[in-house]
């Protein structure tokens, strides 16, 4: 039987194509209808916080980060409760990662702070002596692209129906809103606001002039998403 | 069937064979940088502050795999398959013109294809998801690079002499279709900017999956973009070039057969292994854990093979650095797919994920078998492709060690820095608190990290002679048709 | 024995040996032991396990084929076809393969089915008794944690959180967080006066009034720049040189004349207590100097333990 697929190249390329398609199809389709569905209080990305998780991924953090939190005792002590499926329901892509040369980042915005941030990107070893993780001194100049972001943001909202402009649960009960601009100008005015309570925080003059003047560098737009991890 | 050897066409395994040697190079040489600056950060400003933006790791990082992955390794593949196809088929490319013209666009679309690539990584251009960092426009053009190729390898079936496909045509086949497969799947997103009606970057793109169901597609893809890449169309070379080298028959069709349909069978069920403890559901980590252990049988099939066919043979073994390259490949091959499934086992895998441990797994598998592996298959084709006997025997043979001890260096120090680390970051002190902060973890790792920067600049000094040792051929002593049956001629 | 069994050995022990030694010394360089770092979990045995299994495993079969290689002869009937000149005999496949390949198949067959059938296992399950466990042993030895050993403990819970930012030596790493071996700075006093503050640092949120509330009962007036001044170099001072006199109009009321608090009222601004620390750890600040984070991943006992710590550091 196998010598004679071996003399019939076409039947041999529709055996192997079947073999090899059928895992995947056993391991992977009956999960999609289910994982997708958020936890309750799991809200999609503001345009500034979306602006910069792509700034993460343009520097590709997750080459030293995850953001998974496996339920060991040992890491959800040391990062927080372990990561559940429906908390990334907005994560397009996911960024887990699969190597932790620096630590995990689900949850940084609970224990990390905008001026923390601010000193730590521009000079890692400075506040952790022994840190092997490079200074990104250009997100202090470069400018975050906020269009990119509002066109993304557009997209999920018509394709897979990404709850923007409308009550979300929350865990105590509430509901919680998180708005998406009607045009690119008012995302951009709308990121502007966002960037300009995180500027509060932070000391470097060149970045807070930078944003009372009306433009958003990648730091402000970086922090913004670490803020938001939780 | 004719008995005067057809006149082989040649000219784009040449390409192939030429530019997978730069793209070597340089992939190893990124390597090599990363590898100094995780050992020593200062290293990711080495072109000043000003350009510290394109030399960081971060922004090198996925360069380094994908100048490897998708540029030495694959085009390595390519030179060999317009190499092996010919002659195990029985075909020359100059008889059909039009498999000729094929031959060549595919290798001039991807050329200016890693160019486009190299740029757009350096200029952070890049999805994240691992393997596979391309934003669409280049996933359409690799997409029409892979058909290119997948047409050559139907047209020279089509007209082929020998009827019976011979164990290298199987594996080619496989790489063919499951990377096409793998690759679409993985790559379906949508383009923001015609999605939003022309707003900001043209090439940005979102996922068709989100979070759970994403990782379950990209690791379906990743585990086997590692075996269809890495492990499929190297085995297809070693089943050419180990037996032609060394003139003897393969040990036994049986056991080829039984591996190839085995590691088609239980390869793809395996991906679940890079998600333990993850938020995939539990029976598909159980799957992918399971059927990593089954994997190790299949994998050895070939390996052991490969070893038996050398059966008696130990004096060629020692006599041929050419040889001791593919005898050494082989076994790596069984060490990183038995390291592998102990990877896999999930309360391994609890101490091994996240840390060096894996990368030092994805070298062995990637220096000591894949590298060495194509080292082999150039230097045996080089003499057939210029009538050249090989430059320099000696040199090989010095290249053989230096680079053997830069594995050994490599993974020695990443196996003791991973299982260091994971250990670290799950000890409890006698109070219950965490023993490490996270940092603790990081400065430990420092003499393993520049351990591990020694042996990739060895396994780099290492290819550099052989890229010397190559280029020197094209112009050493010529050699008689007759020399090239099997044993490589080579100089002093 | 062949030599090369030898050589297999002595691979696989060196390996194994010098694993064994760098983790020994690099845990070691910590200040812990292996045996501390390793003990109770049984994660740590497996690895070890299966990285040991991995070089003897490996080293040996290769070597069996390597002896092959040496005094062994190929032969077997060859296959009709034969591919530019390469043959394959028509050997059947190695016993021991074969034998290993039916074991694992029946093994997984095995472990899917009967072993951990679909949905047996939970990974949360297994994790939230893990915890069960953990915490039960810790909280019988929390009850006798105090004193010297409370702040041991603290020190522990210290160097693992709160060294990235507050530094090593909690020096606050030039100014970027608070320097915690001195209770506060001139700097943040006076921010505190012009701004006021609502940081729950009592455990409930009793504001601090901002300049324009506080009034100095010794001129009637409003406090004013110089006296601002004055005042915060006085508390950061640790109550000494000039300043004192306002201190006692203005501030007195609500911190005491000595600055140590006052419950409900004001928090002790001479010196650090646990119950200030455990309310900055669970409601965070943001002052002059940056953002402190609150942190709810403690328990009760980690925070106490990192309060008398941090109180012990100024004493
Ligand atoms: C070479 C690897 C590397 C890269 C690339 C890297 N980091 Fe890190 N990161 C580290 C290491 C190591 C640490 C731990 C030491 C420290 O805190 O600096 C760390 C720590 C951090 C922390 C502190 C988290 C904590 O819990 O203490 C944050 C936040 C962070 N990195 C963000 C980023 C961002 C954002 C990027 C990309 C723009 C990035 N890192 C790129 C290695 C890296
Ligand atoms: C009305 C009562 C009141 C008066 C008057 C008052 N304080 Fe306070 N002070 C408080 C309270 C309440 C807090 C705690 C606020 C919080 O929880 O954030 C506080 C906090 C502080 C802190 C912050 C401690 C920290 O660790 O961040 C400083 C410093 C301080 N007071 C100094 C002063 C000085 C100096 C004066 C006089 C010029 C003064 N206070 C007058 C009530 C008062
Ligand atoms: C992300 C950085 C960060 C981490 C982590 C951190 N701190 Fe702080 N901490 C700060 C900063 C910044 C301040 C100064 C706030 C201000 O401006 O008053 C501070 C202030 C404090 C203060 C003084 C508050 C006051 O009222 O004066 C205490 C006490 C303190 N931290 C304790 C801790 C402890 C204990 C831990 C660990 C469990 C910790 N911190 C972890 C950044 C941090
Ligand atoms: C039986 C065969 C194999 C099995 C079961 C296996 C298993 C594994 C496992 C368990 C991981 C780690 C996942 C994690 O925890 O992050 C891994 C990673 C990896 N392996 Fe293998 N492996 C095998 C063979 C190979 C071979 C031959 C190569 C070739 C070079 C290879 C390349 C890789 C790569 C590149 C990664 C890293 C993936 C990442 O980026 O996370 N593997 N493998
Ligand atoms: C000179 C030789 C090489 C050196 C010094 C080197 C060094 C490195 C370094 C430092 C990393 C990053 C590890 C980390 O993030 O912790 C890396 C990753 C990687 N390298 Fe290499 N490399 C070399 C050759 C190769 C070759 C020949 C291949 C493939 C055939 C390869 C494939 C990979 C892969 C797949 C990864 C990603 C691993 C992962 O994500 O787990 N490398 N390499
Ligand atoms: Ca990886
Ligand atoms: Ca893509
Ligand atoms: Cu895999």
């Amino acid at each position: 039987m196998f010598h004679w697929l071996e003399k019939n190249p076409f039947a041999f390329a529709v055996v192997v194509i079947v073999t090899i398609a059928f895992a995947g199809l056993v391991e992977i389709v009956p999960h999609f209808a289910q994982q997708a569905r958020p936890v309750i209080g799991t809200t999609p990305y503001t345009t500034l916080e979306l602006a910069g998780r792509h700034v993460y991924i343009k520097n590709s953090c997750n080459a030293c980060h995850s953001q998974l939190i496996r339920p060991f005792k040992s890491e959800t002590d040391r990062y927080g409760h372990y990561s559940l499926s429906g908390e990334y329901a907005y994560d397009r892509p996911f960024l887990w990662g699969s190597k932790r040369t620096g630590p995990d980042l689900m949850r940084v915005g609970n224990y990390r702070t905008t001026d923390w941030h601010e000193n730590h990107m521009k000079d890692p070893a400075s506040v952790v002596p022994g840190s092997i993780m490079p200074a990104y001194t250009w997100m202090f100049t470069n400018e975050a692209d906020i269009d990119t972001a509002y066109a993304e943001q557009v997209t999920v909202a018509d394709f897979f129906g990404v709850p923007y402009n409308e009550p979300i649960p929350m865990k105590d009960g509430s509901t919680k809103i998180i708005k998406m601009g009607s045009d690119v100008a008012e995302a951009r005015a709308m990121a502007l606001a966002e960037a300009k309570l995180i500027a509060q925080d932070m000391k470097d003059q060149d970045v807070k002039d930078a944003v009372a003047n009306g433009k958003i560098p990648e730091i402000v737009a970086i922090i913004a998403y670490m803020n938001g991890l939780h | 069937m004719e008995d005067r050897p057809l006149e082989y066409d040649y000219s784009v395994t040449r390409l192939f064979l030429i530019f997978a040697i730069f793209l070597g190079i340089t992939g190893m040489l990124v390597g090599v940088l990363l590898a100094w600056q995780m050992a020593y950060p200062g290293v990711n400003t080495f072109l000043g502050e000003g350009l510290a933006e394109y030399t960081n790791f971060s922004r090198l990082r996925p360069l380094h795999t994908n100048a490897i992955i998708y540029g030495f390794v694959l085009s390595s593949v390519w030179a060999s398959w317009y190499y092996v196809g010919q002659r195990v088929l029985k075909v020359s490319m100059a008889e059909s013109k039009t498999l000729m013209i094929l031959g060549k666009v595919h290798f001039w679309l991807y050329f200016g294809a890693a160019f486009v690539i190299v740029v757009s990584l350096l200029a952070g251009v890049t999805t994240s998801k691992e393997y596979s960092e391309f934003e669409w426009p280049l996933d359409l053009g690799i997409t029409v690079i892979w058909l290119l190729w997948g047409c050559g390898i139907a047209g020279l079936i089509a007209i082929r002499r020998e009827k019976t496909l011979y164990i290298s045509i199987w594996y080619y086949i496989a790489t063919f279709l499951a990377v096409a497969m793998l690759h679409l799947f993985n790559n379906l997103e949508i383009p923001t900017y015609f999605a939003s009606g022309g707003v900001g970057a043209w090439y940005h793109s979102v996922s068709m999956y989100a979070g759970t169901n994403d990782a379950l597609v990209q690791w379906w893809f990743g585990h086997n973009a590692v075996a269809f890449v890495l492990t499929t169309p190297i085995i297809a070379m070693i089943y050419y070039f180990l037996p032609k080298e060394s003139g003897q028959a393969i040990y036994s069709y049986k056991l080829s057969l039984l591996s190839f349909w085995g590691l088609m069978f239980v390869y793809l069920w395996a991906g679940g292994h890079h998600l333990l403890y993850s938020t995939v559901p539990d029976w598909v980590q159980t799957m992918g854990s399971v059927f990593s252990v089954i994997l190790i049988l299949p994998s050895w099939g070939s390996a052991i093979n490969m070893l038996l066919t050398m059966k008696g043979e130990w004096q060629q073994v020692a006599a041929s650095p050419l040889i001791k390259f593919m005898i050494l490949g082989s076994t790596f091959y069984m060490f990183s797919t038995l390291e592998g499934p102990i990877q896999a086992i999930k309360s391994v895998n609890a101490i091994a994920h996240f840390t060096d441990w894996i990368v030092g797994h994805v070298h062995d598998g990637a220096l000591g078998w894949v590298g060495f592996m194509v080292i082999a298959a150039i230097y045996h084709m080089a003499p057939r492709l210029f009538k050249r006997e090989i430059y320099s025997k000696s040199l090989m043979a010095t290249q053989f060690w230096i680079q053997t001890l830069g594995i050994v260096l490599y993974f020695t120090s990443m196996w003791i820095a991973g299982i260091t680390q994971g250990m670290m970051w799950r000890a409890h002190d006698q109070f219950g608190n965490l023993a490490y902060s996270f940092i603790d973890t990081v400065t430990v790792l420092h003499p393993y990290y520049t351990i591990r920067a020694v042996g990739g600049t060895l396994y780099l000094i290492g290819f550099i002679m052989f890229a010397y040792n190559i280029y020197k051929t094209t112009t050493a002593r010529p050699v008689e048709e007759s020399e090239l049956q099997n044993a490589s001629p080579m100089g002093a | 024995m062949n030599k090369l069994y030898l050589w297999g050995i002595i691979i696989a022990v060196a390996m194994l040996a010098a694993t064994y030694y760098t983790l020994v010394i690099t845990v070691g360089d910590s200040g812990k032991s292996l045996s501390e770092v390793m003990s109770g979990d049984i994660v740590n045995a497996l690895a070890i396990a299966g990285a040991a299994a991995l070089v003897i495993i490996t080293t040996f079969v290769v070597i069996k084929y390597v002896r092959q290689m040496q005094d062994d002869t190929a032969d077997g009937t060859l296959i009709n076809e034969s591919w530019d000149g390469i043959g394959e005999y028509l050997n059947d496949i190695p016993k021991g393969w074969a034998i290993m390949f039916i074991l694992t198949l029946l093994w997984g067959m095995w472990y899917f089915t009967i072993g951990y059938p679909v949905n047996a296992y939970s990974q949360i399950g297994e994790y939230n008794e893990d915890v069960a466990a953990h915490n039960t042993k810790f909280e019988k030895e929390y009850a006798s944690i105090t004193g010297e050993k409370l702040v041991e403990m603290g020190e522990s819970v210290f160097l693992a959180e709160c060294k990235v930012c507050h530094g090593l030596t909690a020096d606050g790493i030039n100014g970027t967080a608070a320097n915690l071996n001195k209770r506060i700075d001139t700097k943040s006093v006076k921010y505190v006066i012009n701004n006021g503050s609502n940081y729950s640092l009592l455990g409930s949120e009793i504001p601090m009034p901002d300049r324009s509330g506080l009034f100095n009962s010794n001129t009637g007036a409003l406090i004013t720049d110089a006296e601002i001044d004055a005042v915060s170099a006085y508390v950061a001072n640790g109550m000494t040189g000039a300043g004192a006199d306002v201190f006692a109009g203005t501030c007195a009321v609500c911190h005491g004349e000595d600055g140590k608090g006052m419950e409900y009222v004001a928090p002790n601004i001479v010196a650090y207590t646990p119950s200030l620390v455990i309310n900055v750890l669970n409601h965070g600040k943001q002052g002059v100097i940056g953002g402190m984070p609150a942190f709810n991943r403690l328990n009760d006992k980690q925070k106490e333990a990192v309060g008398a710590y941090i109180t012990s550091l100024s004493k």
